[in-house]
């Protein structure tokens, strides 16, 4: 079943300003989108919104049946959230239990649960679970509906990295033949989970493609810079400029991962900062008055002059300059 | 590193039940000795220096001390009245007054009356507590109306509820003016905010995701009410019941304006008999009987009051707000 909506909604809160959010998205059957956006850039009012929970303008569409109208319990939709909200009175069975009166084709909770790893808890209450369990819980408590598209709030957010490394594979094999929403703010979530991506932005949808063009072919310095790009602006590195084949002008975008350094290469620059990270270093050069960011099994000393290499087909002209004014 | 309260004294080595029980030995040796000797006065400094001593034994801190005294002067303002109305009762009038058929009635309506009160509160308290929980236009000014009782003067609000309900009034037809109806009325009127208060709180502390999870799941919003809402709310509604009716079993002002004395089945008598709310029975008591035999009735009423508020503490501890489960 395929969704699409396209909605707007006005959010208020005691002494802060409104937030209003207006976005568009669709999801092919099958097909996991994945909302990607920094906190605060109305992700989660966004799915909220898609699934019934606040008052707004706009279509959303199941298979092209309309259902902005229809109350959340008739949407068929299943829903995953940040904090779990399992029900903190019932216990796991009953949790998952939980809509088989309104639904006819159940799945039954004693295999959901064993087949999510959490076949012992059924007669646990969910506040003496731990968060990957609760999360599995409510994960199994949305699929025991069979619902036609399932709605992720952030899921992983709240746990450990064990936890969320081990809970990302499960869910990579729950969504793989589902149709899906999965909202994060984790850009390696994103990618491993994503058929596509949307990034959001402001109560924005200010890009949508697939994890390669997202991350390869930012459609603004914004959207690279949350996907954890190298920002260029050349007018501030010219040493980069001139170093490409194809001069251009403007803001450039390019991998981290893309950036080789050694003792030959285009351009001269000099390390800044080294931050270990799991399985390599996060080297930050300086070149000119930019930096950029480079992978590294073995990082040269901070304050070392190396030369860079830019892959040119790695560099994605991300916002031309303005014509200059005559 | 060990802290000044353990090189003081090792609250784990004595535990804090056998100090409190301690503690309270003492405080009544030192009542009975000083109430025997006739100076009561002494009792009062004693309570204030032990609480300080006490308090410098198992903290050692200059500002707990000041405030274990502070407190200790307000728990003698409190505490010591009460304590010398116990002492100073005389046992053949209690006895004589626990057997007094009139008591009896006092104490049946005193219970049933406010239990009445208890009921409407919570039947039309608890819906309005649900919806202000969830806000809508207007709200302040019907919180305005809601927490009004509070403040209006209980005798005033009798001679409201007359205007109101009484002759010329809203319900020509029903009869409020010494009646059962006018009784549990002016009860209601003074302990309904108890009511609504409460049982709001108990909805506000509910995560909103939770009535979520259980919407997207299939189940609306009566439904969702029924099996998430109000059990997980239950015991703020139990709380706000109890306080209500300690509230009904306590008022004077109100009561005695509308319905000074009632008529209702007894079903001892089996029939219908007249008396008066218990405050009001106490007061008619010590107008006509003075001191000794009004105490005696109080000290009975009293007996009753120190029930509902054990059970008031029972309810609201936090074993059984968590209910062993949340």
């Amino acid at each position: 079943m395929s969704l699409h909506a396209d909605v707007s909604a006005t959010f208020s809160a005691d002494g802060a300003e409104s937030f209003h959010v207006d976005a568009e998205f669709e999801v092919e059957r099958g097909e996991s989108l994945v909302i990607l956006g920094p906190s605060g850039s109305g992700k989660t009012l966004l799915l909220e919104t898609v699934a019934g929970f606040h008052p707004h303008e706009g279509p959303v569409t199941l298979d092209g049946q309309r259902v902005s109208d229809t109350p959340p319990e008739k949407r068929d939709f299943g829903f995953v959230f940040q904090d779990y909200a399992l029900f903190p009175h019932m216990t796991v069975r009953k949790n998952v239990d939980f809509g088989s009166r309104y639904h006819d084709d159940t799945r039954d909770a004693a295999e959901l649960l064993a087949e999510l790893g959490v076949g012992d808890l059924t007669d646990r209450y969910p506040p003496t679970l731990s968060g990957g369990e609760q999360q599995r819980v409510a994960l199994a408590r949305a699929l025991a509906v069979r619902p036609e598209v399932m709605l992720l709030d952030e899921p992983l957010a709240a746990l450990d990295v064990p936890t969320r490394q081990s809970l990302r594979d499960d869910l990579a094999d729950v969504l793989a033949d589902a149709t899906a929403v999965y909202v994060t703010h984790n850009r390696t979530t994103a990618r491993a989970l994503a058929d596509r991506i949307a990034v959001m932005n402001d109560g924005q949808v200010v890009q949508i493609g697939t994890a390669d063009e997202i991350f390869h072919r930012p459609a603004s310095p914004m959207v690279a810079r949350f996907t954890g790009s190298n920002v260029i602006d050349l007018d501030d590195a010219p040493s980069i400029r001139s170093a490409l084949d194809t001069p251009t002008d403007g803001i450039v975008t390019i991998r981290p991962e893309a950036v080789a350094f050694g003792d030959s290469g285009d351009v001269r620059a000099t390390v800044e900062r080294i931050v270990r990270e799991d399985a390599s270093s996060r080297v930050t050069f300086a070149v000119d008055d930019v930096t950029v960011e480079a992978f590294a099994d073995r990082a040269p000393a901070v304050g070392t002059e190396v030369w860079l290499t830019l892959p040119e087909d790695e560099v994605h002209v991300c916002r031309a300059a303005a014509p200059a004014a005559d | 590193m060990a802290t000044r309260t353990e090189t003081r004294f090792s609250l784990d080595g004595v535990g804090r039940v056998p100090l409190a029980v301690a503690f309270l030995v003492v405080q009544v040796l030192a009542f009975v000795a000083a109430y025997t000797v006739g100076r009561p006065t002494w009792y009062a400094f004693f309570m204030i220096g032990s609480t300080a001593v006490t308090a410098y034994a198992v903290h050692g801190d200059s500002f707990v001390v000041a405030a274990a005294t502070m407190g200790s002067i307000l728990m003698v303002a409190l505490g010591l009245p009460l304590f010398l109305f116990v002492a100073r009762q005389q046992p053949a009038i209690v006895v004589e007054k626990a057997f007094n058929p009139d008591v009896h009635r006092m104490l049946y309506l005193g219970v049933y009356g406010p239990l009445l009160a208890a009921i409407v509160s919570l039947v039309f308290g608890v819906p309005l507590a649900h919806l202000l929980s969830e806000g809508f236009a207007g709200q302040p000014l019907v919180e305005s109306l809601v927490d009004l009782p509070l403040v209006v003067p209980h005798s005033v609000a009798g001679i409201i509820i007359l205007f109101g309900f009484g002759k010329g009034g809203a319900f020509p037809n029903i009869s409020v003016l010494g009646t059962m109806i006018g009784m549990v009325l002016a009860m209601t009127f003074v302990s309904a905010p108890y009511a609504v208060n409460a049982t709001r709180e108990a909805f506000e502390s509910i995560d909103d995701r939770l009535e979520y999870a259980s919407r997207i799941h299939g189940a609306s919003r009566w439904d969702t009410f029924r099996r998430v809402t109000a059990p997980l709310a239950v015991r703020g509604m139990v709380t706000g019941g109890v306080l209500a009716w300690a509230r009904a079993v306590s008022e004077f002002g109100a009561v005695a304006v509308v319905a000074y004395s009632v008529s209702f089945f007894y079903p001892p008598a089996g029939g219908e008999v007249t008396a008066q709310h218990a405050p009001v029975f106490v007061y008619g008591t010590y107008l006509q009987g003075g001191l000794a035999e009004s105490g005696a009735v109080a000290f009975i009423l009293l007996g009753v009051s120190a029930l509902i508020f054990l059970l008031v503490r029972y309810l609201t501890s936090d074993s059984t707000t968590t209910g062993g489960v949340v």
